[in-house]
């Protein structure tokens, strides 16, 4: 069951919203509807969040993304569709039902923080459970940890004036944390603060998120900050879904020439992790074999180096051309002391990250798993390639959906699309590094 | 032949005939209604003077025991002083219906009491006196038991060492009333505005004191005093509820222009239809004319909460009464004492009109000054009015200090 789902869902403010609706269902421009007086603020939107998940809403000013946000916790009422929490349909609920479901279940962050200036910060913080009415002492331990969680212990009895904007923030994290609802609607939370502080809340809300496990809708208008967060984003055009998808998909597939008008300016070296940019490993050898298989094997593939992988595919290293031709007509038998060692990054470096290591060895960046597998490799050339946009060399940058847990936690269909593609030219290209261990190992004889 | 007169002729419209009938329909119709206001206006303003004017030993006391069960409950003592009040005013309403507490008294042993009678040189136990020298007892027994706080126990015995000081000095000694209760006023002054409204306070009253005009000037406050609960208790409502809808603001706007512009004289006509001579009138009529500001700087403070806050407690599921009680009055508190010495400041700008329909008080003095052309006495009224209204002013203007918004505000400047 979707954390949150919603369905064809549309605000219009003004007069007459049934028949602006019926309009715009038909697919019209929301100012081509100008003439009935309303302003569509959220037009046919329909999406669902995963538990767990980081969804992050992006849109220029006047998108609707606030008002879209609000109706998700009932702050305003729906035009026509419906928003469903855990399952529950709220716009069928009652004033105090959805006061309760508010209080239980879905918290908020606002931009301007919304602290309230005469209660002191342990207060601010436990102000969900007070209305909840739960009893002081119990209140207070949980403020007390939540304060404790985005690092402001010690600051309970100051008021929110004598902090700064990033400490003010903080708190209203903790009472959102506080709160203990599984579902945090957060409208740009962080617009409001100079960017470094800004990256360290990022930061911050990226390690909570992971610790807690909470359910996150994140409001932006910074597409960095949108990529950064984001397991997924949905991109808000003028009350419309351009597109959903992960910070990839976005980037390297967008759905309209709006979208990637968008995406133009980001820094895609930041966006861009190892996992997204890597290609397969070509050719690779087992440590077993001798000099003259690994000198074959390169010649067969026509490249001047070959990686060293064990049978488990982890990595031992690599090793070039000119070392195993002089090692075969030196007639060594054993791979051992040719072999060079690779820099190693993860599949979630971002693409900036890499190119001081890239500069460091001749040898393509290797990909390695926690185990220390080698899942793929990264060419200087390709490096260079990611930085251009998507068009055209679409096929160069080999698109997986580079965060594991965004695949696993259910995402859209398209996401599934696009992600299963590049597997399957890798595939049929090459079969994985495992089998070819094996093939190789059959040219030995 | 007469020239063509191109007069137009205008119907005549009884509009002041309309509201005269009005007046006399609504007289006739809710003659009980208005009575019983009446009744409690007066018996409230009467209180309220021989409290300020004609202070009874019991009432000294009163004050005492309320100084120190203010500090109790500031310090989240509740139960303890909730009970003691309670048991105190159960036998007070006994006493005053059945003679029930005298009975009581009469049943403990007499020594108990003698000496504090002794004190005031009366021989005989008077009962009320005695329920108030009780409860204190027991209040100041209290701060020292329920709480280890060192500054409810100085409070404790800071007003148990005044109040025997007073007592002694009225009683025994033979100060006259009204040195004590300029004195008290002036360090009730100290404690919330500061010690320049104190000595402003010290030297206006000494002043109003030798001018003779220290009786009118308490009938003036108790008054003025009236007519300001009266006058917040309707205008901060209507202020709040005119700030939730834009139609009640709508309507009401209206009706507030008329009532402020409305020249004063004017009210007194309905209201000596309603209330007849004294002070009653006097009351209502100050009270229409200074609710107004209550009513908009209410409405206004509350409109100036930022919406976002609003928004907050919304989104965490607090309940409209919950979010104007802890959120929004908090917040707009500032504004509304604003509002609350304006009030003060049209109701004593109201004292001379008073005065005209037998309110007595600054006003008749004044009143009298103009009538029979007596500059002196008009002067000196005019100038104890104006004396009071400084010392309201400062002492509604640093009340505000004490809201948590402004507590914060320091905190953080
Ligand atoms: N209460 C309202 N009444 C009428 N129109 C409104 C109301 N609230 C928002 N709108 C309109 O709805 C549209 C979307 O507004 P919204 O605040 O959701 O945009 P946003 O994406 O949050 O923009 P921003 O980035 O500036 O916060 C805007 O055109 C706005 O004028
Ligand atoms: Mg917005």
């Amino acid at each position: 069951m979707p954390a949150v789902r919603a369905d064809k869902l549309y605000k219009i403010f003004g007069r007459r919203p049934t028949r602006a609706v019926e309009l715009l269902a038909d697919g019209r421009h929301r100012d081509e509807i100008t003439s009935l007086n309303v302003t569509a603020a959220v037009i046919d939107v329909s999406f669902e969040v995963e538990p767990g998940e980081i969804f992050v809403v992006m849109g220029l000013s006047g998108s609707g993304k606030s008002t879209l946000i609000r109706m998700l916790n009932g702050l305003l009422p729906h035009t026509s569709g419906s928003v469903e929490i855990e399952g529950t349909d709220i716009t069928k609920l009652g004033k105090s039902e959805l006061r309760k479901l508010r209080s239980e279940k879905v918290s908020m962050v606002f931009q301007h923080f919304a602290l309230f200036p005469h209660r002191s910060v342990l207060d601010n913080a436990a102000y969900g459970l007070e209305v909840r009415g739960v009893a002081r002492d119990e209140r207070d331990a949980k403020a007390r940890e939540a304060l404790a969680m985005v690092g402001l212990d010690g600051w309970e009895h100051k008021v929110p004036g004598q902090l700064s904007g990033g400490m003010q923030q903080r708190v209203g994290l903790a009472r959102a944390l506080a709160a203990d609802t599984d579902i945090i609607l957060m409208d740009e939370a962080f617009s409001a603060l100079d960017p470094l502080i800004r990256r360290d809340m990022q930061t911050q809300l990226l390690e909570l998120q992971a610790s807690l496990g909470k359910t996150i809708i994140f409001i932006t208008h910074d597409l960095n900050e949108a990529m950064r967060l984001g397991h997924r984003i949905c991109v808000l055009r003028d009350g419309r879904v351009a597109q959903i998808g992960t910070a990839e998909e976005i980037l390297n597939d967008p759905a309209n020439d709006y979208v990637a008008n968008f995406v133009e300016d980001v820094d895609r070296t930041r966006v861009l992790t190892a996992s997204s940019v890597m290609e397969a490993p070509i050719p690779v050898v087992d440590p077993g074999q001798g000099p003259r298989a690994a000198l074959r094997t390169m010649r067969d593939n026509q490249t001047p180096s070959a990686f060293v992988v064990r049978r488990d595919r982890t990595l031992v290293g690599a090793v070039n051309e000119n070392a195993i031709g002089e090692a075969v007509r030196d007639n060594v038998k054993a791979l051992d002391g040719l072999v060079d060692s690779l820099e190693r990054v993860t599949p979630d470096t971002p693409v900036a990250e890499m190119f001081a290591q890239a500069a460091e060895s001749s040898y393509p960046l290797a990909v390695v798993d926690d185990e220390e597998r080698l899942v793929g490799v990264i060419p200087r050339g390709t490096l260079l390639a990611a930085l251009a946009t998507p068009n055209g060399d679409d096929n160069e940058t080999g698109e997986e959906p580079s965060r594991g847990e965004v695949g696993e936690s259910g995402t859209t269909d398209d996401t599934a699309g696009t992600a299963e593609q590049p597997h399957e030219d890798a595939a049929q290209s090459q079969p994985d590094p495992g089998g070819d261990a094996q093939a190789t190992e059959g040219s030995r004889q | 032949m007469s020239p063509v007169s191109y007069a137009v002729p205008v119907p005549r419209i009884p509009v002041g005939e309309s509201f005269d009938s009005a007046i006399n329909w609504l007289r006739i119709n809710f003659e009980v209604v208005f009575d019983f206001i009446g009744m409690v206006i007066q018996i409230c303003v009467d209180n309220l003077f021989s409290l300020l004017a004609e202070t009874s030993a019991t009432q000294f006391t009163l004050a005492a025991a309320g100084v120190v069960g203010v500090g109790l409950l500031a310090r989240k003592r509740y139960a303890p002083t909730l009970i003691a009040v309670a048991i105190w005013a159960g036998f007070y309403v006994a006493e005053l219906s059945a003679g029930l507490a005298a009975s009581v008294i009469a049943s403990l042993p007499a020594p108990l009491f003698v000496w504090a009678m002794n004190l005031f040189g009366s021989s005989y136990v008077y009962p009320p006196l005695v329920l108030a020298l009780l409860l204190f007892a027991a209040l100041v027994a209290l701060s020292f038991i329920v709480t280890r706080d060192r500054g409810q126990q100085i409070i404790a015995a800071a007003s148990a060492a005044s109040l025997l000081a007073v007592l002694a000095l009225h009683f025994i000694v033979g100060v006259q009333l009204s040195l004590i209760v300029g004195a008290l006023l002036a360090v009730l002054a100290y404690f919330i505005a500061g010690w320049g409204v104190a000595l402003f306070s010290v030297l206006g009253f000494l002043l109003i004191i030798s001018m003779e005009s220290w009786s009118n000037a308490m009938s003036s406050l108790a008054l003025i005093l009236v007519a300001t609960l009266v006058a917040v208790a309707v205008s901060v409502p209507i202020g709040v509820l005119a700030a939730q809808s834009r139609k009640v603001s709508t309507v009401i706007k209206p009706v507030l222009d008329f009532m402020q512009t409305l020249p004063a004289f004017v009210y007194l006509l309905p209201a000596i239809a309603f209330f007849s001579i004294g002070t009653v009138p006097g009351v209502i009529a100050t009270v229409i004319f200074s609710m107004p500001p209550g009513v908009r700087l209410t409405e206004l403070g509350i409109r100036q909460v930022d919406k976002e806050l609003v928004e907050a407690g919304e989104a965490f599921g607090a309940p409209d009464f919950q979010i104007l009680r802890r959120i929004q009055i908090p917040l707009a508190l500032a504004t509304i004492m604003a509002g609350i010495n304006q009030i003060i400041m049209l109701s004593l700008s109201m004292v001379v009109i008073a005065g005209m329909v037998g309110a007595g008080g600054l006003g008749n003095d004044v009143y009298t000054g103009i009538a029979q052309g007596d500059v002196p006495v008009g002067f000196e009224g005019g100038i104890a009015v104006v004396i009071l209204a400084i010392f309201l002013d400062r002492l509604t203007g640093a009340v505000t200090r004490f809201s948590p918004a402004a507590r914060a505000q320091r905190a953080s400047a």
